[in-house]
């Protein structure tokens, strides 16, 4: 476990040497990334081992493996470099690992003769070593920069095909919409910073039990630490730059958008939830219900999406949602498990449909449809990721939804556990929808589906290997399998907030998901079969409703908006401000005043010699004149 | 004794001349030699106001020495000034010696 700091470290050097030297190496250093990414997840598996017999020895008082080195020492100040092993961060560390893994082994093929090839491996790179620093620190100053260092990944690659103007933009609004809830974060670790004197997380979690807080203040801290989630992770109101965040190529949506950088908002409220408990209620309620909110947006705007990829982004943000739900239930076991397969069976959802947009070269589903002869190994795969995010029994999906269920039904509201069941049902509806359209019946675009085929081994073996934790992933939650694998138990015996738990099997929530979920489905397969009629009747009697859905709710023509009018509108004047009164006034106006003022006195300067000797005598004249007349004394 | 009194007007209507001299013409050389009376005017205060009001010490009249020396040096460099103003211009008139200016 001390050497868990290597973890990161690998990739890092990865990304130093593909930034020197990528370009004189055989294949430009792709091999070198997937290297360096292998033996992160073979590592992860040495520390899993210490940390699961750390476990078993001391079952009580167990609290995670640290190592930290000083970094920054002032008087009264000092900032630890530091990585820390524990439950959460073992669980985040798989998913980083091994879907990185996966997703690299991909790109070999998907991004095969791209003119910047090499590039976007070192950047891959430099995302793996910022993710796994990310999920390993122990301080919320060493999070916030990797947490930064990934933002700043994502922003390369959505803008990795910067010469396409949208991808540019999206490259753009990306940074700029998480920037917003980042600066939250920043304010959160600086307010949860005053007070306890620390930044390390284990000792501000302390500090926080044992009522360090005040109480309101701890509140707007954890507030404005749940902004950094927010923009992150993608949640109601900054939700917008997920969808466009797909003209990214899409190994990288797999990857940062589904998988990993997404999910670290949910990560950081997971592993800060302690002090998220210890503050008001009013905290966690702001969790649960922005995750609502996003789970019904999305799950809704997910129906009227055609993009192939922005329908399995609305799902990201509906996953995303669900786990904000969890955690604001205070269950660090159902969010963490949701995130545990969601990684899993998202990215395998992603590759999928970049297996297809690279045989067909379309990603609209109105373009798409009868692929399922063509590619048996998408489809089925594809079906298998479906299938876990509708949450149809035994899939991981249908475990992790049901902890999710299980949880919001006992610690929130009738209402919000109805709305979770509805969007659980939308949810079933769309991705239904999304499947029919791609892979079922005729043809829209006869020609591209013709030329379609299966990819190479590079394509579709990462595919089954994702497919495998997407089918059984979700059986940890029981103890007997978590017992057969070493671990204490099941994986809320694992993963857990206040003290472990074992798994029960609830029939009734279990029935009742199961129920809905299959009612979306057979809904769906009603709507979309064959040539979608009843969808498209549907479509055309509610059209005000439909147009409401894939205009996105109006949420980015109001942004649009308020940046055209009251973010311009305000620059506009503090521009002319600069401008006019700083610039042109202030710097020019002296420099031209004095410009001018030596342009006119330097006609005095005639060069004639009687002149300056006038002047000199006259002076003397003058000065005497005055002593005179004051009767100064020398 | 000679009242201080006249050799303080002697000096200064030589300072004056001087003065007058200066401002008024035009040949280089008159101005030089307009500079010299200046400074005879000057070292002839100092050896007056030396040997009246302190007649022991010497301090007036080695100022006067050396203002007798400056001279001596600066008219030697101002010649050769107005020796190579002659050269280029053939004339050794300071108006038209107008180049440093604007």
């Amino acid at each position: 476990m001390e050497q868990a700091w290597l973890i990161p470290a690998i990739p890092a050097a990865a990304f130093v040497v593909l930034l020197i030297a990528g370009p004189y190496l055989p294949r430009r250093g792709d091999w070198l990334s997937i290297a360096a990414i292998g033996a992160s997840f073979v590592l992860f598996f040495p520390v899993l081992f210490d940390l699961v017999d750390a476990i078993n020895a001391d079952h009580e008082g167990f609290v995670g493996g640290v190592k930290s080195w000083e970094w920054i020492s002032f008087p009264g100040f000092e900032i630890d470099l530091g990585f820390f092993v524990d439950e959460i961060t073992i669980v985040m560390l798989v998913v980083v690992s091994f879907v990185a893994l996966m997703v690299q082994i991909y790109s070999v093929s998907y991004m095969h003769g791209d003119p910047r090839y090499g590039w976007y491996f070192a950047v891959m790179s430099l995302f793996a070593a910022s993710m796994l620093t990310l999920v390993l620190a122990d301080n919320l100053l060493l999070m916030y920069a990797a947490w930064e260092g990934v933002g700043f990944c994502s922003f390369l690659l959505i803008g990795f095909w910067w010469e396409k103007r949208s991808a540019a933009e999206a490259a753009k609004k990306a940074f700029v919409t998480t920037r917003i809830g980042d600066v939250g974060f920043l304010i959160g670790i600086i307010m949860l910073w005053r007070e306890a004197g620390t930044f390390n997380i284990q000792e501000i979690i302390h500090f926080a039990e044992n009522g360090g807080y005040d109480s309101t203040y701890l509140t707007a801290a954890v507030l404005f630490l749940f902004m950094g989630a927010i923009g992150k992770s993608g949640q109601f109101p900054l939700h917008v730059w997920l969808p466009d965040a797909m003209e990214g190529p899409t190994p990288v949506s797999a990857l940062i958008h589904a998988a990993t950088m997404v999910v670290a908002g949910v990560y950081m409220v997971a592993r800060m939830l302690p002090v998220f408990v210890a503050a008001d209620a009013v905290a966690l309620d702001v969790v649960t219900v922005l995750g609502l909110v996003t789970v019904l947006m999305s799950a809704t705007m997910g129906l009227a999406a055609t993009d192939i990829k922005r329908v399995i982004a609305y799902s990201t943000l509906n996953s995303l949602g669900f786990m904000f739900v969890a955690l604001g239930s205070q269950s660090v076991t159902a969010a963490m498990l949701y995130l545990f397969v969601h990684g899993f069976f998202k990215s395998l959802l992603f590759l999928g449909a970049g297996a297809v947009i690279h045989a067909t070269e379309k990603q609209d589903v109105n373009e798409l449809g009868g692929l399922a002869g063509k590619m048996p190994v998408t489809t089925l795969t594809f079906l298998l990721g479906v299938g876990a995010m509708v949450g149809i029994i035994p899939l991981s999906g249908f475990w992790a939804k049901d902890e999710v269920l299980t949880v919001t039904d006992s610690e929130q509201s009738v209402a919000i556990f109805a709305l979770v069941l509805i969007s659980v049902f939308i949810t079933a509806l769309y991705m239904t929808r999304l499947f029919i359209l791609t892979f079922l019946f005729e043809p829209k675009d006869r020609h591209a589906a013709d030329h379609a085929h299966e990819g190479g081994p590079l394509l579709t073996v990462p595919l089954i290997l994702l497919a495998i934790p997407t089918v059984i992933g979700g059986l940890v939650v029981f103890d007997s399998v978590g017992e057969a694998l070493g671990f204490p138990g099941g994986f809320g015996q694992f993963v857990w907030l206040e003290e472990p738990e074992k798994y029960k099997f609830h029939a009734d929530i279990a029935v009742m998901s199961s129920a809905v979920a299959v009612a979306g489905v057979v809904t769906g397969w009603i709507a979309w079969q064959g040539k979608a009629e009843l969808a498209t009747r549907v479509r055309n009697a509610m059209s005000p409703v439909a147009t409401l859905l894939s205009r996105r709710y109006y949420i980015d023509d109001i942004y649009q908006w308020g940046i055209n009018n009251i973010v311009l509108g305000v620059s506009t004047i503090i521009s002319w401000f600069d401008r006019v009164i700083v610039n042109d006034t202030g710097v020019d106006g002296s420099a031209g005043l004095s410009y001018f003022a030596g342009y006119e006195i330097k006609f005095t300067e005639t060069g004639r010699l009687p002149n300056y000797a006038l002047g000199i005598a006259a002076g003397v004249v003058i000065i005497g004149v005055l002593l005179l007349v004051f009767e100064v004394k020398i | 004794m000679i009242p201080i009194n006249n050799f303080l007007v002697l000096s200064s209507v030589l300072f004056s001349i001087g003065m007058y001299g200066v401002l008024a013409r035009r040949n280089a050389v008159l101005i030089l030699m307009s500079v010299e009376l200046m400074l005879q005017a000057v070292s002839i205060n100092f050896i007056t106001f030396a040997a009246y009001l302190d007649p022991e010490n010497f301090t007036g009249i080695i100022f006067a020495v050396f203002v007798i020396v400056i001279a001596a040096a600066e008219v030697g460099l101002a010649l050769a000034i107005v020796l190579r103003l002659f050269r280029n211009r053939q004339t050794a008139n300071v108006d038209e010696a107008d180049l440093m200016k604007w």
